[in-house]
């Protein structure tokens, strides 16, 4: 069975929404993980595995403890309402740009006329 | 701490004038809106600790109604760096909930956003607009909202 290593199919199982969303809080170890589920703890380090290789999730190191830690960068870009936020600004670039030009224009004739006189 | 939105820009002029962007309130009025929105309202109050109102206005089409903005500045560097907290509020400059206003529950509260500028030449000025969510910020909006999110992101993928 191919198992696909991209977000979406990551985010496809409300499982692993589920562990998304309690990491969304704070960083959590495994154990702490597993609890709040009925599965094994054998399914739920194989879903933490799978969202780590789709890069949503990341274990770090803390003394002896190993937490686990949602990547926000990688949620944000599956996160469709981010998208549109940042078409929001680009847009506003573009108005940003059309009025700068603008501007230097206007600043150009006023310099011309004040050179005329 | 998590990066939401960063866009950049290069513009053909020198930093003083791409600054008055933001604080000269006729010309905020001519580019916060999206494209076809407008924007009515622009009161500007260029300081630190002090509040900007602005209003986006959709079109007709959209329903036409107004939607104010209040940018609480927190720092302001001269022709260097603007920082300032995005809230959804009324035109008296309240802040208001995202939900008391129509939005979905996982809109975003308390954006910070921080505009750099960088000079790269006598007419050649870069600009950074980056909005942050807090991680208290992405709790809130995963207890309300990913869920939600995600499923919908889910079906559509089949």
């Amino acid at each position: 069975m191919e198992i696909r290593r991209d977000v979406f199919q990551a985010i496809a199982d409300p499982t692993r929404r589920e562990i998304i969303g309690l990491l969304a809080r704070e960083p959590l170890n495994l154990n702490a993980i597993a609890e709040n589920f009925d599965s094994s703890r054998q399914a739920i380090s194989l879903h933490i595995k799978i969202l780590t290789e789709c890069g949503l999730l990341v274990i770090k190191k803390q003394g002896r403890e190993r937490l686990c830690q949602a990547k926000f960068q990688k949620l944000n870009e599956v996160s469709a309402w981010v998208e549109q936020y940042r078409m929001f600004w680009e847009k506003r670039l573009d108005k940003m740009d059309a009025l700068v030009y603008e501007l230097k224009k206007e600043k150009k004739k006023i310099r011309a006329v004040t050179k005329s006189k | 701490m998590a990066n939401i939105v960063e866009v950049t820009r290069i513009f053909d002029a020198p930093v003083e004038l791409v600054w008055k962007l933001w604080t000269d309130p006729e010309l905020v009025k001519r580019w916060w809106g999206p494209d076809r929105f407008t924007c009515p309202v622009a009161e500007i109050d260029f300081k630190e600790g002090a509040k900007s109102i602005v209003c986006m206005r959709s079109p007709a089409a959209f329903g036409g109604g107004d939607t104010y903005s209040i940018w609480n500045y927190t720092k302001i560097i001269l022709h260097q760096q603007i920082e300032f907290i995005q809230n959804l509020g009324d035109a008296k400059g309240n802040k208001m909930a995202p939900t008391a206003l129509g939005m979905p529950p996982d809109f975003p509260e308390d954006i910070r956003t921080v505009v750099v500028f960088k000079t790269l030449g006598k007419d050649k000025t870069e600009m950074t607009v980056t909005e942050y969510a807090e991680f208290g910020q992405i709790s809130h909006f995963a207890q309300l909202g990913l869920e939600q999110c995600f499923e919908k992101m889910a079906l559509a993928l089949g």
